[in-house]
């Protein structure tokens, strides 16, 4: 019956004349910055970290590193409660409970916000923390894993996953086609994604099914193409974010193909068809690594790199970073968990699913511990391999925006007689002003 | 005139269809001979036209009620069976395995109770703010009363997603994000009540002096007489409110995404649209399930109470 | 849309209301001081949760606005001016103008439609009439969330188109048939609400006049025409203003079915206000929109007084 409550002290402002006066002092940017040992609270604190994972392993698993925190540290911390926001609306999510002054006091964050979040200041900086904490092996993480989440000597989030995007197969499917089997392609040298349609194409015309999908895409989260798209060399916009570079001619070529494989070939799902991989309803599926955990028994699978495109070989990883949040009320408490939730220990616990960014950890032994389900040899080539000169999906500073702008313009593109190049141009021709901005 | 408003849930006088289905153009004995026989080919003719229609009304109900049996169905169908190509009307093996996951993967439960108890708040607290100032609008002439009727009218020209953004901006500065009080207050005091105390008002409006005359000469005052005669006597008024109130609260679905964050605050609209894989992949039955949990309920009160529902509502409307 | 039909009950009962003044009674102050008691939660509520946000929107529609970032400055007429060359503002006027255009005429002519079958006495009319009806009821979330499932591209629609040969088109995602979906979807949610309101008026037509036409020898077409149509025309008129005005309010349907798409087709006004608001975190140019919002929406009203002071004064 009760109405919630909210945590935190309410700023009492009542009547109409303090509508009018709506004092934003009231959500000033925290800038207080966390160093070393937070100071003891009078009462132990609960904290909250925002997460997309429903996944409950994983939940288990950092609920069981969390307790270990609480019970180590009981004056400081009461409980760490991980809300699981869908994945969908995840950024809209945190950022308008941010707005609304109900800032969590950790939370995961989409590398193609990354650039957004570091330099809006929502963020506290965690490098003193992490630095100071013992055993911490702060160098270990790799440099090229943090570009993205910090400037200067400063580090807004900690990429706690950096996990390569792979190919995983239903060997089941592609060998009742009759199709050259993936493992055997990449060890000739023949993984091309030319090849990867055709075992596609040749696996679903015998299935009935789908080949071929690029989870998450959905025909409405372009980003995730930019796995395909990174064999031909291609990118949305230039490495400053200022120029748009759909037109070029990488990119054309890349989406030609993408277009073609999908409307001439039937290797990869239409629009609006829903075709679940560890379903059993395709032949291959391009996704993470960490998705291992879906796979059931119910199919024999292999997980090869992704294939090579007219420009060679190119390994994505998708990153998720944690943040701390300057408007929490203890971003001090939650810096030293974070501490301790990424420490080489811990990292090497939740390497099952998140590949950390620490080079010690980044071996095919340690990552096969964590990892029943996937051989050394997958791992090593996969894993280790893959996270070494990977790229990154898109970023931008005005991801939000652009990602609604290209997803309403490459609409255009998903129907049998579009014109891929004209299609492109319009694209261009949306987002110029955004990244001139 | 006015008894029209004031009889609103009235059964009487109607031509309901069922009732004079059977009399179809029946007419007075009086009629020669002739004239009878030619009237009973055309009669004939009627019939067959009136079959017609009667068909017409069954392929226009497919639309209305399909989905209702479609959601229904799907929501006891595995994943497997659930986007088959050649779909079936009635599930192959029929599981209610998707209905314990409506639980699991949310606090549907929970979620239910709040949507339910909001709903509930707001309907009685709109019928009272609403009767109060409705009642005084019309009953007692106190200087600025029109003035002041103006501005809350204004309410009445404000769709919620014009002001959705300083409400946000308030909600956050009260700290009340994330809590359902603006789920609760907002719609009672703010432009959702201006209707009702539109529909008060003119309700209160035709109410006859005589009974508050006689109210006064049994000395009760202008409390006693709002308490004991005009309230208890605005029933049809406060039916019509509370019905568009409740669905509009159940309904309600911009604001809720808006204030709310935590999934043990969700209300049910919000919560319908979360059944995702966690990855953002539809799934479909448990989806559906959680719908059908939502709707058989509430059409459930529809189907037994619905005679006054659609002739309140028809009463209300547009006599006068 | 239920905010529609209570305002027709409004309507209505505003006109029965105006027939008859209240007896004056005696002005005493302490009457006085019970009417501002009265009327106090509803006048202050209107203050605080109308009147001052729309006070507020309009300062707010000035400024440069980030939550994220945190910046709040004085921009002066920029988000207006910046509304002019908005290439997505204006295709989301263009949205709204063809959601509108789209459910008013399919909506009221479909329950005129209905009306008029079910004012014909035939058998089982009260179980068409509930029928019909009963979506209303249902939550609108609910109801979209099954039609979305419906017309996937290998959703039941299709299913059925294609066992009888029909290759279904993938309706949510193309330009015209997305659209179109949700007009439909919307149209079936809420017709039922018009419909019992036409049933009502054509119930008020006097069966007489019917009779007395019928003896001349009237077709039922040409009876309907002529005669009943115009005695209704007065509420189709109400409640197409209505519809309209309920019609730019849509957004949950959108939401759930299209999220917009495809391409900008589906993304109406209320829809694009909501992205920059909460999705872009520019509250200032979502300010600015929702001034747009209000002015249309106060035309809108304004032409329904004007017209139906014209038809009242017609009929007297």
């Amino acid at each position: 019956m009760s109405l919630h409550t909210p945590r935190r002290s309410p700023v009492l402002v009542t009547g109409a004349a303090a509508v009018l006066s709506l004092s934003l002092a009231a959500c000033g940017t925290g800038s207080d910055t966390p160093a070393g040992e937070p100071e003891t609270p009078d009462d132990p604190v609960e904290l909250r970290m925002t997460v997309w994972t429903a996944d409950e392993t994983q939940l288990a698993q950092f609920q069981e590193i969390a307790d270990a925190y609480v019970e180590a540290n009981p004056e400081l911390v009461s409980g760490v409660t991980f809300e699981t926001v869908p994945f969908e609306d995840y950024t809209t999510s945190l950022t308008t409970q941010l707005a609304g002054g109900n800032a969590p006091d950790l939370g995961w964050i989409l590398e193609s916000y990354a650039p957004e979040f570091v330099s809006s200041g929502a963020l506290v900086d965690l490098a003193p923390t992490l630095q100071a904490t013992e055993e911490y092996a702060y160098d270990d993480l790799l440099d090229s894993s943090l570009a993205l989440w910090g400037e200067d000597d400063a580090l807004f989030a900690y990429p706690f996953s950096n996990s390569p995007f792979a190919v995983f197969v239903n060997t089941d499917q592609v060998a009742a086609a009759g199709a050259a089997d993936p493992a055997e392609l990449v060890a000739s040298g023949e993984w091309t994604y030319d090849e990867a349609r055709d075992v596609a194409t040749a696996a679903a015309a015998e299935s009935g099914g789908q080949g071929l999908v690029v989870r998450d895409f959905e025909y409405q989260v372009w980003e995730n193409l930019s796995t395909v798209w990174e064999g031909w060399g291609a990118a949305p916009w230039s490495e400053d974010g200022t120029q748009c570079t759909f037109t070029d001619p990488e990119m054309v070529e890349a989406l030609t193909w993408i277009h073609d494989a999908t409307f001439v070939d039937g290797a990869m799902p239409g629009p609006g068809t829903t075709a679940d991989f560890f379903a059993g309803d395709a032949a291959m599926t391009i996704t993470q690594i960490s998705r291992a955990s879906s796979l059931d028994g119910s199919f024999a699978w292999d997980v090869v790199p992704l294939p090579a495109g007219p420009a060679g070989q190119q390994n994505v990883i998708g990153q998720a970073g944690i943040g701390v949040f300057a408007n929490a009320d203890t971003p001090q408490i939650a810096a030293d968990f974070l501490a301790w939730f990424t420490n080489p220990e811990n990292a090497e616990t939740l390497a099952a699913y998140f590949p950390p960014p620490r080079e010690s950890l980044l071996t095919s032994a340690t990552l096969a511990a964590a990892n029943p389900l996937l051989s050394e040899e997958q791992l090593q080539a996969v894993v280790v391999e893959g996270v070494q000169g990977a790229v990154t999906k898109p970023a931008h500073q005005n991801f939000a925006r652009l990602q609604d702008t290209v997803r309403a313009e490459l609409d255009a593109l998903w129907t049998a007689d579009a014109d891929v190049e004209a299609v492109l141009g319009d694209v261009c021709g949306a987002i110029d002003p955004l990244l001139a901005d | 005139m006015k008894s029209d408003v004031m009889s609103a849930p009235t059964p009487a006088p109607r031509q309901d269809g069922v009732r004079a289905g059977a009399a179809g153009g029946r007419r007075p004995d009086r009629q020669v001979d002739a004239r009878a026989r030619a009237d009973s080919s055309a009669r004939l003719r009627r019939r067959w036209g009136r079959a017609g229609l009667v068909a017409l009304l069954v392929v226009l109900s497919i639309p209305f009620v399909f989905p209702t049996w479609w959601m229904v169905t799907s929501s006891l169908k595995p994943m497997s069976e659930i986007l088959r190509s050649v779909p079936t009307l009635w599930p192959q093996d029929p599981s209610f395995a998707a209905y314990g996951e409506v639980f699991d993967l949310q606090p549907f439960a929970q979620q239910y109770w709040n949507s339910l108890y909001v709903a509930v708040l707001v309907t009685a607290g709109t019928i009272l703010v609403s009767a109060l100032a409705g009642y005084a609008f019309a009953r007692i002439r106190f200087p600025g009363a029109n003035a002041l009727f103006v501005l809350v009218l204004v309410g009445l020209l404000v769709p919620s997603e014009v002001t959705i953004v300083p409400l946000f901006r308030m909600v956050n500065s009260l700290g009340l994000i994330d809590t359902h009080w603006p789920l609760v207050v907002i719609p009672i005091f703010g432009a959702p009540s201006v209707l009702a105390t539109f529909i008060m008002r003119q309700f209160f409006l035709g109410l006859p002096g005589e009974l508050e005359e006689a109210g006064r000469m049994d000395g009760l005052g202008r409390w006693g007489i709002f308490w004991r005669i005009a309230f208890p006597l605005a029933r049809p008024a406060i039916a019509a409110v509370a019905i568009f109130t409740f669905l509009k609260s159940w309904n309600l679905y911009l604001e809720p995404i808006v204030y709310l964050s935590s999934r043990e605050n969700f209300t049910l609209p919000q919560a319908l649209t979360q059944y995702v894989d966690a990855y953002g992949g539809p799934m479909w039955n448990v989806q559906l399930a959680a719908t059908t949990l939502t709707v058989l309920p509430v059409l459930a009160v529809f189907l037994v109470a619905q005679r006054q529902f659609v002739q309140g509502l028809a009463h209300s409307g547009l006599k006068g | 849309m239920v905010t529609s039909a209570s305002a027709v009950a409004v309507a209505a009962a505003e006109q029965t209301g105006r027939r008859r003044r209240p007896r004056r009674s005696a002005a005493t102050r302490r009457d006085w001081l019970v009417g501002y008691t009265m009327v106090a939660p509803q006048v202050l509520g209107a203050l605080a949760f109308v009147v001052a946000p729309l006070v507020a929107v309009f300062w707010y529609s000035l400024h440069e606005w980030n939550v994220l970032a945190n910046t709040f400055t004085f921009a002066g007429a920029d988000n207006y001016e910046r509304m002019l060359a908005d290439p997505g503002l204006r295709d989301s006027l263009v949205a709204s103008l063809w959601f509108s255009v789209g459910l008013v005429a399919l909506n009221i002519s479909l329950a005129l439609v209905l009306a008029v079958l079910l004012n014909q006495k035939l058998p089982g009319t009260t179980t068409f009439r509930t029928f019909f009806f009963s979506p209303v009821v249902v939550s609108l979330v609910a109801w979209t969330i099954v039609w979305s499932f419906l017309l996937q591209a290998d959703g039941g629609i299709n299913g059925f188109l294609a066992t009888v040969g029909i290759d279904g088109p993938n309706w949510l995602r193309g330009e015209a048939t997305a659209m179109l979906s949700v007009i439909v979807v919307q149209v079936f949610k809420n017709v039922g609400l018009n419909m019992i309101l036409f049933l009502a008026a054509l119930q008020a037509v006097p069966v007489e006049i019917q009779e007395a036409a019928r003896i001349d020898g009237a077709s039922a077409w040409r009876r309907f025409r002529s005669m009943t149509l115009p005695l209704i025309s007065p509420t189709i008129l109400l409640v197409s203003i209505l519809t309209i005005v309920g019609s730019l309010e849509v957004f949950a349907q959108i939401a759930v079915l299209t999220g917009g798409g495809p391409g900008n087709s589906t993304t109406v006004l209320v829809y694009y206000l909501y992205q920059q608001a909460f999705r872009f975190n520019d509250f200032g140019y979502a300010s600015s929109i929702s001034v747009l919002l209000f002015v249309i929406v106060l035309v809108l009203t304004l032409v329904q007084w004007q017209t139906r002071k014209r038809w009242v004064f017609h009929e007297v």
